[in-house]
């Protein structure tokens, strides 16, 4: 377990100044995997397109301290690819010494819908490479558009909620599960660091893991947007933590193929609890839509239970 | 008359494209045209149509081949980077002789570029952005209401020759709002798809086969010349083009399109009070792009062309071939997002003809 007071001296490596909205998620998520990096370890950060790449790197400015590349929207981990495999070749030819740490940032869309093929590829060939998604469940870079991460019945802007339609009409990719899928050394699924919970350092704690292990990592972080999910800045951490206690968001890892749950709530909580406090659900609470609800939490359940099952918790 | 509603561009393409009879639409989120996506996902399922919104934009367009492989009117949209990952499909389309509207709402680039209006895409859309010998036909409109016209226009012609029409608007005219109105249009006489389209056998014997698949270089070829064929036929007959303030002798004539057109207009006006005699050939096809318009005026015009672009010159070649060496072609552009004032082009025009009078 990590000494909050250790972390908060260690290095900022995405400093403050940049352009994110206030309230944002992502660079919180950033700062907390760039921290279970030693200060004296060197990172290549590979950005997908999205909110964090275009509000970090206004060039010619940049809140990055370390060395970070950008290209097409659905080419983070394609990059990283190509700058791991050059790293590896100039350490074979002796022409570089350092030891670097290879981290790709990219949000749900440029990672579960146009990014999927080169994540898919990265993984496979086994590049010593972590890719973080951090996911807020739309595009929110370009207005909060439906994404495949977006959950069942959110409002967007290409799932709106009206007459017709009651919002997006079907359930989230279970991203981390296709990841477990390409048999890599470590896979998990996290939130933020969320003081005085029991999963407090669950993000630090996986990050630290994930530079230990050598080869394709991959972190899902459930990610709050305020803009896009209608919350205010100051309950998103709370929201977050009825995805937990709801177990529409459990917290585990896949090392090596072995299921581990971080945490398993004491007693999980309707679905209901994670979808009221979000505008972009509150269509979803006319008498109308009750049984979308319904719908939601079966699912929720019937993932979780074959969570638990991988597990071998019962 | 139809009302006049006050509506952004982006806006007005999707009703549009409603109005011609656009049965699926096929998005993907990119700025500055993600307005097109957000107004189709609330419009077409009401009457009953489709909305989807891809995984990416390589996967809209081929969404579209789809559909327009069965017959129906259909139509993605995009911003230049996403239009450049739509190019291998754009390609596939024009080689199967499907009919389809693709539009888009150019940004400044190259690369990741920037978010701000541009006309950079030119020799993308006029010149097959894609592989092989093929054309799309590009509407470049200078106004709210005239891109709401020529969209209408796009799906009659991409099914007259079935082939895909590109209307290519710049950032600015999908982000602006103008009063716009949706005209009562004529029933045009249009060839049925009866005789190609893949909507099952119905007790015929032939399948009806869409390929652009031809292993046999006797056989390519042979479809290729077909595609010249219809290309030159789309030359023909498919040329538009305005021309303002061209009668007469003449010191300069700019040739400009889209919102450029627009500030060349006022440009005309500022200079005509200083005693200089502009016109304007504003190309709305930008492939055919209006060769014989040149011809009206190159004899009249004393100091040759002036290219006003929001690109680097990528239309100047194109001028150069119409003019074919008789007089000057001279070049002004900006880039990357910027606009330029009618001051900036006035004082070029004064430049070339030696001042005003």
């Amino acid at each position: 377990m990590p000494n909050l007071k250790e972390l908060s001296a260690k290095k900022v490596r995405l400093t403050g100044g940049h352009r994110m909205c206030a309230g944002c998620g992502a660079p919180m998520v950033v700062n907390w995997v760039l921290k279970a990096l030693k200060d004296e370890q060197k990172a290549v950060i590979s950005n997908a397109t999205g909110c964090l790449e275009v509000s970090t790197c206004l060039y010619p400015y940049t809140a990055w301290k370390d060395s970070w590349v950008h290209t097409a929207f659905e080419n983070a981990a394609a990059t990283g690819s190509g700058v791991e495999a050059a790293y590896r070749a100039m350490k074979r030819k002796g022409t570089l010494k350092d030891d670097y740490k290879f981290i790709a940032f990219g949000g749900d869309g440029g990672t579960y819908d146009i990014g999927l093929q080169s994540l898919s590829g990265a993984m496979e060939r086994g590049h010593d490479l972590l890719y973080v998604c951090y996911d807020n469940g739309a595009y929110m870079n370009t207005g909060i558009q439906r994404s495949s991460a977006t959950p069942m019945g959110a409002d967007t802007t290409t799932s709106p909620a009206g007459k017709v339609k009651p919002g997006k009409q079907q359930y989230r990719k279970d991203l981390a599960e296709i990841m477990v899928s390409h048999h890599i050394p470590y896979v998990a699924q996290t939130v933020p660091v969320i003081p005085g919970t029991p999963y407090m350092f669950d993000l630090c704690n996986k990050a630290e893991k994930a530079f230990s292990i050598e080869g394709p990592k991959f972190m899902n972080v459930l990610t709050p947007c305020p803009r896009g999910w209608r919350i205010d800045t100051a309950t998103e951490l709370e929201v977050i933590k009825a995805a937990v206690d709801t177990c529409f968001w459990p917290l585990y890892e896949v090392e090596n193929g072995v299921y581990k749950i971080n945490y398993i709530p004491k007693e999980k909580k309707p679905i209901t609890e994670w979808l009221k406090p979000q505008g972009r659900f509150k269509h979803l609470f006319k008498p109308e839509n009750e049984h979308i609800i319904k719908m939601i939490q079966e699912e929720v359940d019937r993932r979780w239970e074959k969570l638990l099952y991988l597990a071998k918790v019962k | 008359m139809a009302e006049k509603v006050l509506m952004k561009g982006n806006e007005a393409i999707g009703e549009a494209a409603i109005q011609a009879g656009c049965q699926c639409f096929f998005g993907y989120p990119i700025t500055p045209q993600t307005e097109v996506a957000a107004y189709m996902s609330r419009r077409m399922p009401k009457i009953g149509r489709v909305f989807l919104q891809a995984e990416s934009e390589v996967a809209a367009i081929n969404m579209v081949y789809g559909a327009a492989g069965s017959g129906v009117r259909v139509m993605t949209s995009s911003s230049s980077p996403g239009v450049s990952l739509k190019q291998e499909g754009i390609s596939y389309i024009a080689g199967a002789e499907l009919p389809c509207v693709i539009i888009n709402i150019v940004r400044g680039g190259p690369g990741l570029g920037g978010i701000q209006p541009a006309q950079s895409d030119y020799f993308q859309a006029t010149k097959g952005g894609g592989h092989g010998d093929y054309r799309l036909v590009v509407y470049a409109p200078s106004s709210v209401q005239e891109m709401v016209d020529l969209i209408q226009d796009a799906f009659d012609v991409a099914d007259i020759y079935r082939n895909p029409v590109m209307v290519m608007g710049d950032g600015m005219l999908g982000q602006m709002m103008e009063p716009v109105e949706f005209k009562e249009r004529e029933a045009k006489q249009l060839p049925s798809k009866a005789d190609w389209a893949a909507t099952g056998l119905h007790g015929r014997k032939e399948h009806h086969v869409i390929n652009s698949l031809f292993l046999q270089p006797e056989e390519l070829e042979k479809h290729n010349e077909k595609l010249q064929k219809k290309y030159a036929e789309i030359e023909k007959n498919e040329v538009k083009y305005e021309m303002y303030n061209c009668d007469g002798d003449l010191d300069i004539v700019l040739v400009s399109y889209g919102t450029v057109s627009r500030i060349c207009k006022n440009v005309i006006k500022m200079l005509a009070k200083e005693g200089l005699k502009v016109g304007l050939i504003r190309p709305i096809t930008l492939w055919p792009f209006p060769k014989k318009a040149f011809e009206e005026v190159v004899d009249r015009t004393k100091y040759g062309f002036l290219s006003v672009e929001l690109s680097c010159g990528q239309m100047v070649e194109d001028i150069e071939l119409s003019v074919k060496g008789r007089k000057p072609v001279n070049f002004f552009g900006r880039s990357g997002g910027m606009v330029p004032s009618p001051t900036e082009i006035a004082n070029k025009v004064k430049e070339i003809a030696g001042g005003a009078r």
